[in-house]
C-alpha cells in the first residue's frame, strides 16, 4: 500500500470513535489530509481568539467526517484532551455533527447536507459586502453534490465574483454507487467555477492549489476538485461497505494501526 | 413616516439602511424595483439573488455569522415553507439572527392558488426555537415593529400584508412583544391578528346595537405572546373569539387557547381559515366573505358565544 500521511491524526481519529462508541472513521479519513493542511498552512486563525475577525474561514459543510475536524482543531489548540474524551457524550461539545455553539474554530453547524455550502456563499459575500480580504474554504462531498442547494450556490457564487471562496470537492466516489455525476469537475467548470484536480492526500499538491487560490484575485470562485479514497491508509475500511458508520473492536484497531504504521 | 402600507418595506428599509451600514437585503426576485431606492442609497448592500430560496436563506445566515443584519424578502410560501430546513438549521440551530419579510399574506394572492397562498407560516416559524413572529397591518406597525427586532441577534418573522386595519395606534402602544387593548368592554373578548382588526371593528356596532359590550385585542407580536393581557382581559368577559388569516393550528386562537389555561368557565371560538386548500380565485375581499371574515359574521359569533342569537 502507498505511504500515507498523517498517521497520527488516523489514529486519533480512531481513538476518538472508539472512545465515544460512534463515528465516521473513513468519511474522516477521506478528508483529514486536506483539512490538516488548510489549518496548518494557509488559514489565517488564533485558537486563543476563535472569534478573532481577522480570521479566515474553513467550513465542513460534510458534516459527518467532523471527527477529522475535531482532531485537526485539536491539534491546533481549540480543543482539549478533555473535550477529546467527552466526545458523544452527553455532557460533552463534540457530537456527531459540529455544533458552532459549541466546539470552538467550528464556523457552522452541519449534518444536513447542502447548506455548509451556501452559508459558505454568504460569508464570502459578507466579507466582500465589509470589504474584507478574509478567505473562506469549504469542503463538500461528492455524494453532497447531489443536493440541489450545492448547485444554486454554484450559480449564485460565480455570478457574485466570489474570489475569496474556494470548495474543496471530496471526491471519493460516494456519489458513485447511487447516482453517478457524469463529470463532476466539468459540472463544477460549467457553472463558471475555475477547476483544480488534485490527488486529496496529497499535501504538496493541496498546498500548490491553496497556495494559488489565496493569490487569486479574478472574480472567479475556485473549486478544488479532491481525487480521495474513503477509509485512506487502511485497506479494508475503504470503499462503501459496513465501516461507514462502525466502531473497530480491539482487533480491528490493532490491524488498523498496523496497517497505518507498516 | 408613509401612510402606504405597499411602501411601508422599502421606505423603512431605506430609512434603516442610511443609518446602518449592516443592514442587507437578499431578494428572491420580488420586490426589485420597490427596493431600488435602498440599493442606489445603500451600493453593494442589496441582492437580488436569484430563483433559489433555500440558498438564500443559507446565505443570509452565513451574512449573520460575519456582523450583518440580513433582511430576506420573497412571497410567503417559498420564503418560509419551501426553505423551512435551512430557517430551522441555519438561523436558529446556530443561533444566528436575520429578518424574514413575506409578501402575499394567506390568500392575498387570492387569483393564483394555493401554490402561492400560506396559510401556516405563522404555526412554522413559532415552532422554530429562538425565533419571533410579527404581524404588522399598518405601516406604522411595519416601521416600529422592524426597528425594534432587526438587529436583536434573533430570527424575526415579519408576515407582510397590504391589508391596513386602518386603527391609528399611537407609537408608544407598538412595542414588540406586546399586545395593544383598542378597546375596554365587558361582555366577550374579540382578539385579531393582521387585518382582520378592520372587521372586528366593523362589528362593534352591530354588536353594541344587540346590547353586547366587546373588549377588543390585537396582536401585532405573536411570538413572543403576550398571554397576560389575554389572560386579564378573558378572565374578566368569559368569552372570547380570536380572529385570524391562519390555519387553526399554530395561531393566534392557539396561543390564547394555551393562555387562557386555568380560567374556569370561558367560552372559545376561532374564526380562522379551515383545514382544506382555498380553491377560489376572484378577489381577497371574495375569499374574506367565503371565509366569514366580515363584520356579520363576526358579529354572529360572538352572539352565539354570548347566548344570543341573531337571526340575520
Amino acid at each position: 500500500m502507498a505511504k500515507v500521511e498523517n498517521i497520527d491524526l488516523r489514529m486519533n481519529i480512531v481513538d476518538l470513535v472508539r472512545r465515544g462508541n460512534g463515528g465516521h472513521i473513513p468519511s474522516a479519513f477521506s478528508i483529514v489530509d486536506i483539512i490538516d493542511t488548510v489549518y496548518s498552512d494557509f488559514l489565517k486563525h488564533d485558537s486563543e481568539n476563535p472569534d478573532w475577525e481577522g480570521r479566515d474561514i474553513f467550513i465542513l459543510s460534510k458534516g459527518h467526517g467532523c471527527a477529522a475536524l475535531y482532531v485537526v482543531l485539536h491539534k491546533n489548540g481549540y480543543l482539549q484532551q478533555k473535550d477529546m474524551d467527552e466526545y458523544l457524550s452527553f455532557q460533552g461539545i463534540l457530537g456527531g455533527h459540529p455544533d458552532r455553539t459549541k466546539v470552538p474554530g467550528a464556523e457552522a453547524s452541519t449534518g444536513s447536507l447542502g447548506h455548509g455550502l451556501p452559508f459558505a456563499v454568504g460569508i464570502a459575500l459578507g466579507l466582500k459586502v465589509q470589504k474584507k480580504s478574509n478567505r473562506v474554504i469549504v469542503l463538500v462531498g461528492d455524494g453532497e453534490c447531489h443536493e440541489g442547494t450545492i448547485w444554486e450556490s454554484a450559480l449564485v457564487a460565480q455570478s457574485l465574483g466570489l474570489d475569496n471562496l474556494c470548495c474543496f470537492i471530496d471526491y471519493n466516489g460516494s456519489a458513485d454507487q447511487i447516482l453517478p455525476h457524469p463529470n463532476i469537475a466539468k459540472q463544477w467548470e460549467a457553472f463558471g467555477w475555475g477547476i483544480h484536480e488534485i490527488d486529496g492526500h496529497n499535501p504538496d499538491e493541496i498546498r500548490n492549489e491553496l497556495g494559488d487560490f489565496y493569490k487569486r484575485s479574478e472574480g472567479v470562485p475556485t473549486a478544488i476538485i479532491a481525487n480521495t479514497v474513503k477509509g485512506k491508509g487502511v485497506s479494508f475500511l475503504q470503499k462503501h461497505g459496513p465501516w461507514h458508520y462502525k466502531v473497530p473492536d480491539d482487533k480491528e484497531y490493532e490491524a488498523i494501526k498496523e496497517e497505518l504504521q507498516s | 413616516m408613509t401612510q402606504d402600507l405597499r411602501s411601508a418595506f422599502p421606505d423603512t428599509i431605506l430609512e434603516v439602511g442610511k443609518e446602518d451600514s449592516n443592514l442587507v437585503v437578499l431578494v428572491g426576485d420580488i420586490g426589485h424595483f420597490a427596493l431600488q431606492p435602498f440599493a442606489e442609497a445603500c451600493p453593494g448592500r442589496y441582492y437580488n439573488v436569484g430563483i433559489l430560496e433555500p440558498t438564500i436563506i443559507s446565505m443570509a445566515a452565513g451574512m449573520a455569522s460575519v456582523g450583518l443584519y440580513p433582511v430576506v424578502h420573497t412571497i410567503a410560501p417559498f420564503l418560509i415553507e419551501r426553505s423551512f430546513e435551512q430557517l430551522k438549521l441555519d438561523f436558529c440551530y446556530q443561533e444566528l439572527g436575520g429578518t424574514l419579510m413575506s409578501v402575499g399574506s394567506a390568500f392575498e394572492y387570492s387569483t393564483l392558488g394555493g401554490t402561492h397562498h400560506t396559510y401556516d407560516d405563522i404555526a412554522l416559524v413559532r415552532s422554530l426555537p429562538g425565533s419571533e413572529v410579527i404581524y404588522p397591518a399598518s405601516p406604522k406597525e411595519l416601521n416600529l415593529l422592524f426597528k425594534q427586532t432587526y438587529a436583536n441577534g434573533n430570527l424575526t418573522y415579519i408576515r407582510m400584508t397590504r391589508q391596513d386595519h386602518g386603527v391609528d395606534f399611537s407609537d408608544d402602544k407598538i412595542q414588540f412583544g406586546k399586545g395593544i387593548l383598542v378597546k375596554e368592554g365587558c361582555d366577550i373578548t374579540l382578539i385579531a391578528a393582521g387585518p382582520q382588526l378592520k372587521n372586528i371593528m366593523g362589528s362593534l356596532e352591530l354588536l353594541s346595537n344587540a346590547g353586547i359590550d366587546a373588549e377588543i385585542l390585537y396582536y401585532p407580536t405573536l411570538k413572543p405572546f403576550d398571554a397576560e393581557l389575554a389572560r386579564q382581559s378573558i378572565n374578566k368577559t368569559k368569552r372570547v373569539l380570536t380572529v385570524e388569516e391562519h390555519i387553526e393550528l399554530g395561531g393566534l386562537g392557539d396561543q390564547v387557547l394555551r393562555a387562557i389555561q386555568g380560567i374556569d368557565g370561558v367560552s372559545m371560538d376561532n374564526l380562522c381559515i379551515p383545514d382544506h386548500f382555498l380553491r377560489n380565485y376572484g378577489t381577497y375581499q371574495e375569499h374574506c366573505e367565503k371565509l366569514g371574515f366580515t363584520p356579520q359574521n363576526i358579529t354572529n359569533m360572538a352572539l352565539k358565544l354570548c347566548n344570543m342569537n341573531n337571526s340575520d
